[in-house]
């Protein structure tokens, strides 16, 4: 039962996997002919635009241009970026893990931080502390992350110039050890972390705080209370853990959200993660590689949501009972 | 879930975290030392590093695909052109080639290389080198083709001699054959396939310049060292480094700290106040580019599809906007006067053949009205001036990209409206505003504008490539404006074959005046180079090409300069900014450090005072 249950959900992000890279295929197609944005001078020869065509296979059928395209895309050969001649997929290889390390760091911390807030805002619902938290959290949700990032940089990277304003390392040192160079990179993380932690913080804690508000109401706290638990220890050990189920969909859902954010907070802060790989290939109609960037990111909100699910299967009884 | 135990393990997590930081700044500060002593100056054993910051680093360094002005900031250090450029007043200087002889007919060129020079691999540098260089990179590289059009054969009759002919004279063979002479025994080896596709040159990058990259890592640093075998002058620094910074500000923040020495690509809206540090010395130079305001004139007979208001092919209308534009005030505010007003479509860039017009159409708008007078185009108050049912109502297409265009549309506009000329400004993508110049129907150009504004830029002392997008023979390609003037095609064809240049500038002389009469252009500004240094860390600088008025290291243009300045006296380059990250580092280690230490000691208060507990 259970086990039909996870194929099911496995089945289904499968399918929407094979939909993207199908729907991929398509919206690049319909940008026009790639020809004319290959051919520079807009008076390439007939020849010329014939060749290029050829060896880009745009001068095949469209059946057998996609199954040239299917083929290439499950052996993760994206082509070739126009722009810095290298495959799409070393591009893709190292864009990967900045943007892993600042949307991980950034989750994690959003996470910890938004659900404490949660806990601390439920428990004194009401008080100002609720009040104040609630304020901030609301605007730091609401404003959009860019602007929280043009606002720490102005700060904290002009204003007191004591944090770099961008990029992952400085630039043009050279490190004795890796190190050091790993203390540079933490260095360079704290302004993009802190506004995509900033940028996340906000759900996490309007979430944790209401479903601490309805943990709370509940008849089982009331009996913790009653048998003499200290107010800390029914919080900590019975109610957090229960308020913490709908942090879980959330933190997949929320997937979707972080990429689109990690797009503007890495061209802020020039973090060369995906995003900043994607908004340059759009600026310079680099289309194969805008073509892997969007897969990969298309990829990741689907695993994401279906690691949600299997998650909640080990964690909700209620999922493993239906 | 057992929160406790997860408690305890954040604190511990926490704590060695802290525990981390607080010892790794050591270590930080160990590795600036390091750099520091890598880069400080005045030692005979230190090594000197010029550092320039850039916002934009090239894509490949190869020079079949690579499109990126950076590339030749960096390969015009690497290699040498067949001629040089002087840096005085970039007329021809030896360069690969020592010497040439030009034969009667002006058709057959005989260059001499001399023997002595190598590649730095340490192979000789000969005359097949030139020939591999101009046939197949100038055949084949997307910024190299277009130079080599008129030569028929090059032939090498022995090691250090070359011989090109051309079908007609073409000047362009001596001081405008912009192909840089590569290494054959390295690209040679590499199919064209590869070559013209994903090929990554091997490093060091085999050159001729007194530098050559030994190291590119894209998006961070373009490292150059000296070359082994270099035998001019020795440079002043041993290193050149070319550091990608994220974006603009962050480039000129950097120059302010002083962790670059040098920015070749100033922003024209902070060239004003990046010259208030007493330390940083700001300039801006001519160039071979300018910006102008262009006009459909394609003739009935060659665009027979063409859309846009005839008003704008009548000359009276577009001397009467000559006159009413103010090219000062173009520059003043859309440049903010860092740029320098048009005069013609030669720059005052090209010295050796610059001159100012006659007809320069001084800002007259009184005479702007008179000539729409008699022209027959009547003002009848607010509404633009009319003519048999015709408007005097164009639109005018500007780049989105560009807000310095943006701005100097607006101003024509507004300068135009005065006299009772409506421009539309239509702001626009650049694709689009491609789309509506290279326009075809049935294969014949249809551009669809009245009038836009764009720029053009040139090669380093030959005009050739500026002066032929006004002839018939680009309409259908590089013409923009759709100017056709059989008097002007013959002038330049008839001056792209003079090598003595005085002569040649009498041709051009009556070039610019024929299309300032047909205004084929209203050229609103030449466009600057705005560079800045520091002139605690540089000396030695002297502004060339042309001397005394051009830029900081004659830019992608002559490596000589660089080889004239140095590191100035006293000064050290090192960045002391680690120390205050170190300091930043400590400050958050030291409040991980109390925040861990509180967490733990909550829980463990906590465990003190405990209830009896019952299990669930």
């Amino acid at each position: 039962m259970s086990g039909r249950w996870l194929a099911g959900k496995a089945g289904a992000a499968m399918l929407t996997l094979i939909f993207v890279i199908i729907f991929n295929f398509f919206l690049f197609r319909v940008m026009g002919d790639p020809t004319t944005q290959l051919a520079r001078l807009p008076n390439s020869s007939p020849e010329e635009i014939a060749k290029l065509r050829a060896d880009y296979g745009i001068d095949k059928p469209l059946a057998g241009q996609f199954l040239d395209y299917a083929g290439d895309t499950v052996r993760l050969d994206f082509g070739v970026s126009q722009r810095s001649r290298e495959t799409v997929w070393s591009e893709i290889k190292a864009a990967l893990p900045w943007t892993l390390l600042l949307v991980g760091t950034g989750t994690l911390l959003a996470t910890l931080i938004g659900s404490w807030m949660g806990v601390v805002a439920a428990t004194r619902r009401g008080q100002k502390t609720d009040d104040g938290l609630l304020g901030f959290s609301l605007l730091t949700y609401a404003a959009p992350e860019y602007w929280i990032g043009i606002i720490l940089i102005l700060v904290f990277a002009v204003a007191i110039a004591i944090l770099p304003a961008g990029q992952q390392v400085t630039p043009g040192v050279e490190f004795s050890s890796w190190i050091s160079e790993a203390l540079s990179v933490a260095e360079h993380m704290i302004l993009p972390v802190t506004a995509m932690t900033l940028m996340l913080l906000g759900q996490y804690f309007l979430i944790m705080r209401s479903s601490m508000v309805d943990v709370l109401t509940e008849d089982f706290i009331t009996v913790k209370r009653a048998i003499g638990l200290s107010h800390e220890r029914v919080i900590r050990r019975h109610a957090v853990p229960n308020a913490l189920l709908p942090l879980v969909t959330l933190s997949a859902i929320q997937f979707g959200a972080i990429v689109g954010g990690a797009i503007t907070i890495e061209t802020v802060f020039s973090w060369p993660g995906l995003g900043e790989l994607s908004f340059n290939a759009i600026n310079d109609k680099d289309f194969p590689v805008l073509e892997g960037t969007f897969l990969v990111f298309s990829a990741g909100v689907i695993l994401a949501n279906l690691a949600a699910d299997i998650l909640y299967f080990f964690l909700d009884p209620r999922v493993q009972a239906r | 879930m057992r929160l406790r135990g997860v408690g305890t393990i954040v604190a511990v997590v926490l704590a060695g975290l802290a525990a981390a930081l607080v010892a790794l700044p050591a270590a930080a500060q160990d590795s600036t030392e390091s750099t520091d002593t890598a880069t400080t100056t005045g030692g005979d054993t230190d090594t000197s590093v010029l550092r320039i910051g850039w916002a934009q680093d090239p894509q490949t360094l190869n020079p079949f695909v690579a499109l990126d002005e950076e590339d030749f900031n960096v390969w015009s250090m690497n290699w040498d052109l067949l001629v040089n450029f002087s840096t005085e007043d970039l007329s021809p200087a030896p360069g690969i080639a020592e010497s040439w002889e030009i034969s009667d007919d002006r058709k057959t060129i005989t260059f001499k290389l001399d023997p002595n020079r190598k590649w730095s691999d340490g192979e000789p540098i000969t005359s097949k080198d030139v020939k591999y260089s101009l046939e197949t990179l100038g055949g084949e590289g997307d910024v190299f083709s277009g130079y080599t059009s008129n030569i028929t054969k090059i032939e090498t009759p022995d090691d250090q001699t070359v011989v090109i002919t051309t079908k007609k004279p073409d000047a362009r063979i001596v001081g405008g054959l912009f192909i840089y002479i590569i290494p054959e025994h390295v690209y040679g080896e590499v199919p064209i396939d590869e070559l013209t596709g994903s090929y990554q040159p091997d490093l060091p990058l085999v050159g001729s310049g007194p530098y050559e990259v030994t190291e590119f890592n894209r998006g961070r640093i373009v490292r150059m060292e000296r070359n082994p075998e270099w035998q001019g002058p020795e440079p002043g620094f041993d290193e050149i480094q070319y550091i990608k910074y994220g974006n603009q500000d962050a480039v000129e923040r950097a120059l302010r700290l002083g962790e670059v020495d040098m920015v070749v690509e100033v922003d024209p809206s902070t060239f004003e106040r990046i010259q208030e540090d007493p330390n940083i010395e700001a300039l801006s130079s001519p160039s071979p580019s300018y910006t102008q305001l262009a006009f459909n004139l394609c003739p009935e007979k060659l665009c027979p599809d063409a859309e846009f208001n005839p008003a704008v092919q009548d000359v009276s209308v577009r001397q009467a906007i000559a006159y009413a534009v103010d090219r000062d005030r173009v520059n003043a505010i859309s440049a903010r006067g860092t740029a320098f007003p048009g005069s013609g479509i030669l720059p005052s860039f090209y010295e050796a053949f610059y001159e100012v017009p006659e007809q320069n159409y001084p800002l007259d708008p009184e005479l702007a009205k008179q000539i729409l007078d008699d022209a027959g185009w009547v003002d009848n108050g607010e509404d633009p001036r009319t003519k048999d049912g015709e408007e005097l109502s164009f639109d005018l297409a500007v780049r989105s990209e560009s807000p310095t265009n943006i701005q100097a549309a607006k101003l024509v506009a507004e300068m135009a409206g005065e006299v009772g000329i409506e421009f539309n400004v239509q702001v626009v993508s650049v694709d689009k505003l491609t789309e509506q110049t290279v326009r075809k129907v049935d294969g014949k150009p249809a551009p669809e504008f009245d009038t836009f504004i764009w720029g053009w830029g040139g090669d380093p002392y030959d005009p050739s490539f500026l002066l032929s997008l006004l002839t018939t023979d680009e309409i259908g390609s590089l013409s923009d404006g759709f100017y056709s003037n059989p008097e002007y095609d013959a002038l330049y064809t008839e001056q792209a074959g003079i090598f003595d240049t005085a002569e040649r500038k009498d041709l051009i002389k009556e070039m610019v005046a024929l299309t300032q009469d047909d205004v084929a252009y209203v050229v609103l500004t030449e466009d600057p180079n705005l560079q800045a240094y520091r002139t605690d860390r540089i000396s030695g600088i002297e502004p060339s090409c042309p001397a005394g008025k051009g830029d900081l290291i004659c830019e992608q243009v002559s490596y000589q300069p660089l080889l004239a300045i140095e590191p100035a006296s006293g000064s050290s380059s090192s960045s002391d900014d680690d120390g205050g990250s170190a300091g930043v580092l400590i400050g958050i280690a030291a409040v991980v450090l109390i925040g861990g230490a509180l967490f733990v000691w909550r829980s463990r208060r906590r465990k003190s005072d405990e209830p009896l507990e019952m299990e669930e």
